[in-house]
């Protein structure tokens, strides 16, 4: 395929003169660049001032959870995997603390289910506020990045308040969220359910959040600059976005109406209303739009979560040590950057036999050999921004 | 999408927007001089109760990264009434905490059965070198009066 998109680029140039043809240069991008959201590193052709070949190189950020968590109990485990995306953490706990209650066979109580959902939409719509300031100022726009940036602080700060940190929030507990603060006696064994005030600061914070993505339509989007520079570029196509496992905003923004929040019943999304918003073209405009649309959907999802949040316990029966019978389960997760799964293997011990992750960013960077290739030197940022990943989610 | 059907609309609806927040009060904090207060439940050092302690090591072992160093000793104690048996008492001889090596999970301060561990939303404890960053039990101790009170909860 991507000889067959090279030749039809070499053979639709056959005006230019011998003269003018440059020679083949090795262009490198990173691994300590701003717009490679870590250390990625880029080994790039190019002819003139386009792409022939583009080698991402990765591995600069491996930390080896999948080994660690070999050696650990799942309590610790928990503590381990919100680091994986550290831009949305609260989000890449759920995956795996549902597949340890699955394989266990318990499942949580409504209310901390209700919990673990408000807090997931929360961290993607700071996911996400991240990827709209962040994108512009990729593209030259510093203004748009101080406005989301705001917002952003105002959400991690409700999530800090019930979690107790703010990037990292470790809250989930297998069979629930945090029950107390601490272990046998009665004197510190202070509830962990949500701080007075909680409700009504949120539902502030919502609204604050669908007027800063007001602001980024009238900054960013109605921008003659920022649609001449992303409309049209990097286009992913339905089909080759599949191909490649391209999932989450990236994939929808191809037009693929995808949501694991709908299909898969790892939370209770069934139980409220909210759309799933699809681009047309499939290019970086797309892709900032679709995100954009998710953070109100996102919002959507917590009022109405606010209004029918049931009572009850944080946490359901389960024993002090926690040993999980034999078995393995897959989970996945509609992530803010998309599918993320979880493999667990239990051989019945206090901690897993194998833990297999399945993050997103790993899947969606994969299409970038593909899709640069054609592109001018200047779209490589454009597009890179525009896939949104963590270092982190992809070298693990 | 929307495309801008004006020439030069779109700069024009940014500047007014910037205009608009030129007024606002800034959301920052000018932080050595002016500073934030943290949340109750901000997890910033961890403070110990060295009287609470019965260096059972729970802690120790559940720490995700082995970053609490923990020994101790018997002592017999004189009987509580005349006559009696000599009691035997578990005593604290080194309780440290490696910051550079901590996570901040919490792990230590829920596993912990005699509420010898608490959460306090102190932040500010960064050193030169990292070899600093090791807490010894008085270090940790003074932590303790910094332990705010559990928040208010919301009503069901």
């Amino acid at each position: 395929m991507i000889d067959n998109r090279l030749a039809a680029i070499h053979a639709s140039d056959v005006s230019v003169s011998v003269e003018l043809e440059t020679p083949e240069m090795t262009l490198n991008l990173g691994p300590q660049h701003p717009s490679t959201h870590g250390v990625l590193r880029l080994v790039a052709k190019v002819d003139g001032e386009m792409i022939t070949s583009v080698e991402p190189v990765i591995g600069y950020m491996h930390r080896g959870y999948e080994k660690l968590a070999e050696v650990r109990t799942y309590p610790q485990i928990t503590a381990l995997v919100n680091r994986i995306d550290w831009v949305s953490g609260f989000a890449n706990e759920i995956p795996f603390m549902v597949a340890v209650e699955r394989l266990m066979g318990i499942e949580a109580p409504p209310r901390a289910q209700y919990i673990r959902l408000i807090l997931t939409e929360m961290a993607r719509i700071s996911s996400h506020l991240v990827f709209l300031s962040s994108y512009p100022l990729e593209l030259g726009a510093a203004t748009p990045l101080m406005h989301a940036l705001r917002e952003r602080e105002r959400v991690l700060d409700l999530i800090e308040g019930v979690t107790g940190g703010r990037f990292h929030p470790n809250f989930n507990r297998i069979g629930g969220v945090k029950p107390a603060a601490g272990g046998g006696s009665g004197q510190k064994k202070v509830l962990q359910d949500l701080p007075a005030g909680f409700l009504a600061d949120t539902r502030k914070a919502m609204d604050e959040v669908d007027d800063v993505c007001d602001d980024m339509v009238n900054l960013v989007l109605g921008n003659e600059i920022f649609v001449k520079r992303t409309r049209g570029v990097g286009i992913i196509p339905k089909d080759r976005g599949m191909e490649f496992g391209v999932s989450g905003p990236n994939l929808r923004a191809s037009g693929v109406k995808f949501d694991l929040r709908k299909s898969d019943a790892y939370l209770p999304y069934a139980n409220f209303e909210f759309d799933i918003p699809t681009g047309a073209n499939g290019d970086c405009l797309d892709r900032y739009w679709v995100r954009m649309e998710e953070i109100r959907q996102a919002t959507r999802i917590v009022r109405q979560a606010i209004d029918g949040l049931p009572g009850g316990d944080l946490q359901a029966k389960v024993p002090r040590i926690i040993k999980v019978p034999a078995g393995e389960v897959y989970v996945r997760a509609e992530n803010p950057k998309g599918e993320m799964g979880y493999h667990v293997v239990s051989e019945g011990g206090r901690g897993p036999y194998r833990l297999k992750i399945r993050s997103a960013s790993f899947s969606n960077i994969s299409v970038l050999p593909w899709l640069l290739v054609g592109q001018l030197v200047p779209d490589i940022i454009a597009v890179l921004g525009s896939l949104d990943f963590v270092l982190g989610d992809v070298d693990r | 999408m929307m495309a801008p059907k004006i020439p030069g609309i779109g700069l024009a609806k940014g500047l007014w927007l910037t205009l608009k927040t030129l007024f606002q009060r800034p959301p920052t904090i000018n932080y050595p001089r002016e500073k934030e207060t943290p949340v109750p439940r901000a997890r910033g050092v961890i403070a110990l109760d060295i009287e609470a302690c019965t260096v059972c090591m729970l802690c120790a072992r559940e720490c995700p990264d082995w970053c609490i160093y923990i020994e101790g000793h018997k002592e017999m104690q004189p009987p509580s009434k005349p006559g009696g048996r000599p009691r035997s008492r578990a005593t604290l001889d080194r309780f440290d905490i490696d910051y550079a090596l901590c996570m901040y999970c919490g792990i230590c301060v829920e596993v912990c059965p005699f509420d010898a561990l608490f959460w306090s939303p102190e932040y500010e404890y960064s050193e030169g070198s990292i070899s600093s960053m090791l807490h010894d039990k008085e270090r940790l101790a003074e932590w303790l009066k910094t332990v705010p009170a559990p928040p208010a909860l919301e009503a069901k």
